[in-house]
C-alpha cells in the first residue's frame, strides 16, 4: 500500500502534448478512477505511473519515493490490462505465480501464495486450465489473481472490464470493489465508462485532452461539477444545457424569458450557460417555467418517466430537452409540458468559458 | 461445408500430382541408388534392377583411406558441424534482433531491417572474391570457423525476418505484463515471447539448417580437402572423377538427406503448426 503523487507530470510525443502538466495525489489505499473520453490520455497516465510509458517531465512519487526514473518492473505495482496479457502457454497457477518466480521466491512459498489467492478469486478447481480454456470472466480474475500475487503497493487497473458481457461487468464490479475494501490496497482505475466510475471510485479524476478537469468524489461530480465539461460527463442521462444571460439586475434569464434570481455571484449583463439534470427537472405551472415545450418520446419504466420535449425557442441543438420524471406520470407525445428545475441548488451555472459560477459558500451541498 | 465430387476429386488429383513430383525424383534415386553400375548403363532402361545391392552403401559407410567412403563420412561431420554451428549462432542473434525489429521504436530501426534484407538479396558471386581474399588472409580458408561465419551471413537475414513477422503477430501487452510482473526485458523474452513463438523458433531452426547443408557454392570455393569440404562438395567430388558412378552418388544423395529428415521427424509438430501459422498470419 502507498500513496501516489504527480506533479506537473507532461508527456509529448514529437510535438503532440498528450498529458499537459498534472498535478494529483492519491491518498494511501484510495480507490481513484481516471475517465474521459477516448483519446483524453487517461491511458496514458496510467501507463506513466506503471513505468511501461516514460514520462516527458514532472516527477511521479509512490510513498515518500520518487519512482519516475525507474524501470516498470521495480516499482512494485502490479497492473491489470484490457486484454488480460495472461500467458497462453502457462497454467492458471503459472500464470499467477509468474511475478512470485521472477521476485526468486522457492517453490513451496509460491505454491502456498497461488493457492491463497486462488481460493480468495475461486479459482482453485482451475489451476490446472491454460488460458484458453477459461471463460472470459474467469480470465479476467486470473489477471487479477495475478496482479494481486505480489501484494503490491498499488494496483493499476486499464479498463479491465470492458471485454465482458454487461451483466458479468456488474458482478466484476461488486467484486473488485470487495477486493478493494478486503485488501485496501491503493488503486487506479481507468475507464471511460462513467457509471463505472460513479459506482465504484472513493475519488474520480476526469481528464480531457491531457487536463485533469476535476477530482472529487462521485457526489462532488455530481452535485458541483467544476465546468460544463464534467457536468455533460457525469450523469446519465445527460445533463442539459441552455444558451442564457443575465439581466441587468443580475437574474438569470431563461429562452423562455423566465428570469430567476440566482444571487449576488451572477454578475449582471453576462452571457451564461444554464445546466439542469434531467432529474432536476419537474412539471409546474405555465407562468413559472423555466421551459415549455412539447413531447417528442415516452418511455415508462415505472420507476421513472424519461420524457424527450422539444421547446421551440433558442439554439437549435439545445431546442431538445430530456427529462426523468419520477414515478408513473401520464403524458403523451404531442402534450405540452411547462417545466422548473426543481431547487435552485441544481441550477448549474456556466460563464462564457464554461467555468463553474460558485454560489455562495453556504449554499454549498 | 460439403464439397461436391467434382471438387473433391479435384482436389485429391491436385494432391497425387504434387506428391508425384516431389516423390518420383526421390524413388528414382534411390532405386539408382541399389542398381549396380552395368544395370544402369545397360539399354533398354528397365525400371526394377534384377539384382537390387546395397553394395553402393557399403562403399560409402565403411570407413576405408583415401576411398569415397572417407571423403562421404568427413563431408556428412563437417556438414553437420558446420550447419548446426551456424544455425544455432544465427538463432541465438537472430532472437533478440528480431524481438528488437519488432518492437522497439525508431525509424532508423526500421531501414536496418531493409539493409539486412538487402544483403540477403546479393547474389554470392558478388561478394565471394572479396571474402575468399579475406579469408585467406586471415587463414580461415579449408576451416570449419569460415564456412559457419559465412553461412551465419547467410542465416541471420532469414532467420531474423522469420522470427521478427511472428514476433509481429504477439500481443505488445505480453511483452508488458512481464516487466511489470517484475521481469527484465531478457526474462520477458525467454519466459514469455520464445515459448510462444517455439513453432516459429522450429521452422526457424530447420530451414537454417537445410540451408546450410544444402549450400554448395562457398562450401567447394572455400575447402579443398576432407578436413572441411561439406557433403554437398563431397557428392560432387564423387561425379569428378574419370568415370562417374551413378549408384554411387545416388547412394551419396539418399545418405546426405538423412540427417535432415531425422531433424524434420523429431520437430514435426512445431515444424508444421509453424509453418501453418506463418502462412495464415503472414
Amino acid at each position: 500500500m502507498s500513496s501516489v503523487s504527480l506533479f506537473n507530470v507532461t508527456k509529448s510525443f514529437g510535438t503532440a502534448d498528450i498529458i499537459k502538466g498534472v498535478d494529483l495525489s492519491i491518498r494511501d489505499g484510495e480507490l481513484v478512477v481516471f475517465v474521459g473520453p477516448s483519446g483524453c490520455g487517461k491511458s496514458t497516465l496510467l501507463r506513466m505511473i506503471s513505468g511501461l510509458e516514460e514520462i516527458t517531465a514532472g516527477e511521479i512519487h509512490l510513498g515518500d519515493k520518487r519512482v519516475d526514473h525507474l524501470p516498470a518492473s521495480d516499482r512494485d505495482i502490479a497492473m491489470v490490462f484490457q486484454s488480460y496479457a495472461l500467458y497462453p502457454h502457462m497454467t492458471v497457477a503459472e500464470n499467477i505465480g509468474f511475478p512470485l518466480k521472477m521476485a526468486g521466491w522457492s517453490k513451496s512459498d509460491m505454491d502456498a501464495k497461488t493457492r491463497e489467492i486462488g481460493d480468495v478469486l475461486q479459482l482453485l478447481h482451475l489451476f490446472d486450465r491454460t488460458p484458453k480454456q477459461l471463460s472470459g470472466g474467469q480470465r479476467q480474475r486470473v489477471a487479477i489473481g495475478r496482479a494481486l500475487a505480489r501484494d503490491p503497493k498499488i494496483i493499476l487497473l486499464d479498463e479491465p472490464l470492458s471485454n465482458l458481457d454487461a451483466a458479468l461487468r456488474v458482478d466484476m464490479r461488486m467484486e473488485l470493489a470487495r477486493l478493494h475494501r478486503e485488501l485496501g490496497a491503493t488503486m487506479i482505475y481507468v475507464t471511460h465508462d462513467q457509471v463505472e466510475a460513479m459506482t465504484m471510485a472513493d475519488r474520480i479524476v476526469v481528464l480531457r485532452d491531457g487536463i485533469v478537469e476535476q477530482v472529487g468524489t462521485p457526489l462532488d461530480l455530481y452535485l458541483q461539477p467544476a465546468n460544463r465539461f464534467v457536468a455533460g460527463f457525469i450523469g446519465s442521462p445527460k445533463m442539459n444545457f441552455w444558451d442564457a444571460r443575465s439581466d441587468e439586475n443580475g437574474r438569470v434569464v431563461m429562452p423562455s424569458g423566465l428570469a430567476v434570481a440566482m444571487g449576488d455571484h451572477v454578475a449582471a449583463n453576462r452571457s451564461l450557460t444554464v445546466g439542469a439534470r434531467p432529474e432536476h427537472l419537474v412539471l409546474c405551472d405555465e407562468d413559472n417555467a423555466a421551459l415549455k415545450g412539447t413531447v417528442l418520446a415516452v418511455e415508462h419504466l415505472g420507476s421513472d418517466t424519461f420524457v424527450q420535449l422539444h421547446c421551440g425557442i433558442g439554439d437549435p441543438s439545445q431546442m431538445d430537452v430530456n427529462v426523468r420524471l419520477a414515478g408513473i406520470v401520464r403524458v403523451s407525445i404531442g402534450d405540452q409540458l411547462a417545466l422548473t428545475i426543481a431547487d435552485q441548488d441544481n441550477w448549474h451555472l456556466f460563464d462564457g468559458d464554461g467555468i463553474r459560477l460558485d454560489p455562495p459558500a453556504d449554499r454549498v451541498a | 461445408m460439403k464439397a461436391s465430387l467434382t471438387k473433391k476429386i479435384c482436389i485429391y488429383l491436385g494432391a497425387l500430382v504434387l506428391a508425384t513430383v516431389i516423390a518420383v525424383p526421390v524413388l528414382w534415386l534411390f532405386i539408382m541408388s541399389i542398381s549396380s553400375s552395368t544395370h544402369l548403363t545397360t539399354l533398354p532402361l528397365q525400371w526394377w534392377p534384377d539384382a537390387p545391392t546395397f553394395e553402393n552403401y557399403r562403399n560409402l559407410l565403411v570407413f576405408a583411406e583415401n576411398s569415397p567412403s572417407a571423403s562421404f563420412l568427413y563431408g556428412i561431420r563437417n556438414s553437420i558441424i558446420i550447419a548446426f554451428a551456424a544455425t544455432g549462432l544465427s538463432i541465438i542473434a537472430a532472437i533478440p534482433a528480431a524481438y528488437s525489429f519488432s518492437r522497439l521504436p525508431g525509424p532508423r530501426r526500421k531501414n536496418l531491417l531493409y539493409a539486412v534484407i538487402a544483403i540477403f538479396m546479393l547474389p554470392p558471386v558478388a561478394i565471394v572474391l572479396p571474402l575468399y581474399t579475406v579469408m585467406s588472409a586471415l587463414g580461415l580458408l579449408n576451416t570449419h570457423f569460415a564456412l559457419i561465419i559465412v553461412y551465419c551471413s547467410i542465416l541471420l537475414p532469414f532467420t531474423t525476418w522469420l522470427l521478427k513477422s511472428n514476433f509481429d503477430t504477439i500481443p505488445g501487452d505480453l511483452d508488458e505484463a512481464p516487466i511489470i510482473d517484475g521481469a527484465n526485458r531478457l526474462q520477458a523474452i525467454w519466459y514469455v515471447i520464445l515459448p510462444i513463438a517455439r513453432p516459429a523458433l522450429g521452422a526457424a531452426v530447420m530451414m537454417a539448417v537445410l540451408l546450410a547443408w544444402d549450400e554448395f557454392f562457398y562450401g567447394l570455393l572455400f575447402t579443398n580437402d576432407i578436413r572441411a569440404k561439406t557433403i554437398t562438395v563431397a557428392i560432387a567430388d564423387l561425379a569428378a572423377g574419370r568415370v562417374a558412378d551413378y549408384g554411387l552418388i545416388s547412394a551419396a544423395g539418399i545418405l546426405a538427406a538423412v540427417p535432415p529428415v531425422i531433424l524434420a521427424f523429431f520437430m514435426q509438430k512445431t515444424l508444421v503448426s509453424g509453418l501453418a501459422s506463418g502462412s495464415v498470419k503472414g
